[in-house]
């Protein structure tokens, strides 16, 4: 006999039961139409909770990777609409009367085809008739030349267009002058300059450039006025790494030729775009003697800001899609990895699950048990994925510039999603502890 | 009559062989009886226990528990009566880890949503004698201890029977003794225990002994000279003092 393992038992014979306070109640009466009986719903919750906490690694593990994949839907989607709203008011900001006529026929060759045709008497015969239609016209020779001042010197975007160009591509300055029509008619050598330009060549935006003399491609020219900033374009260009000089100066003197990159068009109201759309064509096909069948002959294209938004709109819903779509792909991963989990975890407590049942639980019970168990891991981590997706899509937007956009809706789609999945992938399991059977589960080692 | 089998008959398919492990038991139990069931492995005696428990149903006869017939009832209404019909204490404890022994003993409450489950929790554990263990966990607590634990978690429903699996095949003899003595009080005070052991000297703590062989009762007699527990102890602690 081991004496070490002697445990005295105060009293020999125990008291009556009733000695020690409540007690159960008499022995329940058997009603077979009693109801009664089952776990309660909080009870459940509980019991879910105990067994979500007595393994907290493995649980914090398995939840990763919904809070992952939600993070991601959240925001691979924010930061779509982010961009695509960006990229709309930069476009808006051009205004929404603008045409864009560039050379080329787009429809069918997708882009320019060799050689430009637009040329300064196209600009010239736009801007003279359809005065109903069109309230101005700007001619455009871009191309990029080295410029100097002193010993600086850099790279930057020539644009040789007319006077209304301040007005069409919404371009005012803020000291000095644009470009005037005199300027234009006599080829002067004067240039307004963007800031950044100013910040490269002088060090300094804020300095007055105005007087100086910059040389572009080694011809010098004056400059006359400084162009109020824009920042960033909408597709990222810098709007102010720009010199605008007079298009007859940038045709003759510094790009040599004499076709233009591109006409923009402004028409009295976003109704007349439509028919002016339709009279510059016409005008064009006869200023070009092209010959039917139209559009197919073309050898231009006009543009409205509208088409243009249009496009850019369709291609960052295109990069969302995908995105969201490689998102759902993760999420979808991570409610395996909590199908796993409970597959695990319903061996380990198979005698657990035999206990519960020899001792009244149902195999409704069972299911309600584990299946709560998936639900909340797999709300707790859709719930930490979504505030994770909210503070990195509102970080990458801070860092872009952009305004953060997480929709109400894509929350509340996450919530259910992270929902569903937990059920999804937790029925499995729940199925398969409930329909254990209980001799069976009571001696598995 | 708490328990009346009428030609009980089970029977498995195991590898495509059938295996008669009841065949035709017929048996009365009365309230406040304190029978065990004896056999070598393979007698059927785990299946009568099971079938008893209501774990399990037979395929053939009729089992009448406190007046109702299990033999046809559903999974719930099994699960049902085992909640408030019998309470269950097996060899190897089955206590809920990392659990403390007042939450393994409010379990069985948590399938019959009754009120106060703290209170009648802690008094089953005083019950047995561990009421300054209520806060323990299973790895904190001896064999004998865990096995109480499992007692008052069988007594908490107040269950009129107690069905115990050879509750003391893990336990040293004065543990085992304890336990016996334990299930010897309740049974005095009126609760009928079903036991099934293998020891003979832990089944002459019965007043019957039922010994069942190739899934047939054999032997069904009243013990002679029944062994008192609180006897027993009370000479293994003379003895150990005076050694």
């Amino acid at each position: 006999m081991k004496l070490n393992t002697f445990e005295p038992i105060e009293n020999e014979i125990l008291p009556p039961a009733s000695l020690f306070g409540p007690g159960p109640a008499e022995e329940e009466e058997w009603n077979p139409d009693d109801s009664s009986g089952g776990m309660s719903f909080v009870d459940s919750l509980r019991v879910a909770w105990r067994g979500l906490t007595n393994n907290k690694m493995r649980t914090g593990l398995t939840m990763l990777g919904i809070i992952i994949g939600v993070a991601a839907v959240i925001a691979m989607v924010s930061m779509g609409q982010g961009a695509s709203q960006s990229v709309a008011k930069s476009i808006n900001s051009l205004g929404t009367n603008l045409l864009t006529v560039t050379s080329g026929n787009n429809r069918i060759r997708g882009v320019d085809n060799g050689g430009s045709k637009l040329s300064l008497q196209d600009a010239a015969a736009i801007g003279s008739r359809f005065k109903s239609t069109i309230t101005a016209v700007a001619p455009e020779a871009r191309g990029s030349a080295q410029v100097k001042m002193g010993n600086e010197d850099a790279n930057t975007q020539i644009m040789g267009t007319s006077p209304s160009y301040s007005q069409v591509d919404n371009a005012p300055v803020t000291s000095g002058r644009f470009i005037t029509d005199q300027d234009v008619s006599g080829r002067s050598k004067v240039a307004v300059v963007g800031t950044t330009v100013v910040q490269n060549l002088l060090g300094d935006a804020t300095l007055n450039p105005i007087g100086k003399t910059i040389a572009i491609n080694r011809i010098p020219f004056n400059i006359i006025g400084v162009l109020k900033s824009r920042g960033a374009g909408a597709f990222g260009q810098d709007q102010d790494d720009v010199v605008i000089i007079p298009v007859t100066t940038a045709l003759r003197r510094v790009f040599n030729r004499t076709n233009l990159s591109s006409i923009d068009v402004e028409a009295t109201s976003p109704a007349a775009m439509d028919l002016a759309t339709e009279q510059i064509s016409d005008l064009l096909r006869q200023q070009h003697h092209l010959l039917p069948p139209f559009p197919d002959n073309d050898d231009f294209t006009v543009r409205s800001q509208a088409s243009i938004l249009q496009a850019s709109q369709s291609v960052t819903g295109t990069l969302t899609a995908l995105l969201a779509g490689v998102a759902i792909v993760s999420l979808v991963v991570g409610g395996i990895g909590v199908m796993n989990i409970m597959l695990v975890s319903v061996t380990e407590r198979t005698r657990e699950i035999g206990l519960r049942k020899a001792v009244g639980a149902t195999s409704g019970d069972v299911l309600m048990q584990f299946l709560m168990e998936s639900l909340a891991m797999a709300l707790m981590g859709g719930a930490i994925g979504i505030l994770a997706g909210i503070g990195g899509s509102a970080i990458v937007a801070m860092k872009m510039g952009w305004a953060p956009v997480v929709q109400p809706m894509i929350v509340l789609l996450a919530a259910l999603v992270s929902g569903g999945i937990g059920v999804v992938f937790g029925i499995y399991p729940a199925a398969k502890a409930a329909n254990q059977n209980p001799i069976e589960a009571l001696r598995y080692e | 009559m708490i328990v009346q089998l009428e030609e009980i008959t089970k029977v498995y398919t195991l590898g495509g062989e059938t295996v008669r492990a009841l065949d035709g038991v017929s048996l009365n139990i009365d309230r406040g009886e304190f029978v065990a069931i004896m056999g070598p492995s393979g007698s059927g005696k785990s299946t009568m226990m099971h079938i008893l428990g209501c774990l399990d149903v037979p395929t053939d006869g009729s089992y009448l528990l406190d007046g109702l017939e299990v033999a046809e009832m559903d999974d719930v209404d099994l699960a049902r009566i085992r909640n408030r019909k019998i309470g269950f204490v097996f060899q190897s404890f089955n206590l809920l880890a990392r659990t403390t022994a007042v939450e393994n003993v409010e379990l069985p409450m948590l399938y019959s949503r009754c009120e106060d489950r703290r209170e009648r929790a802690e008094w089953a554990l005083e019950r047995v004698g561990l009421g300054d263990r209520l806060d323990h966990t299973p790895s904190q607590l001896s064999g004998g201890q865990q096995q109480r634990v499992a007692i008052a978690r069988a007594l908490v429903n107040n269950a009129p029977i107690m069905m115990a699996d050879e509750p003391t095949g893990n336990l040293a003899s004065i543990q085992s003794e304890e336990i016996m003595q334990i299930f010897q009080e309740l049974n005095d005070e009126g609760k009928t225990v079903i036991m099934v052991t293998h020891e003979p000297d832990i089944a002459e703590h019965a007043k019957r002994i039922i010994r069942v062989r190739d899934g047939r009762v054999v032997a069904d007699e009243t013990v002679q000279r029944r062994v008192l527990a609180s006897e027993v102890l009370r000479r293994m602690r003379a003895e150990g003092a005076a050694q």
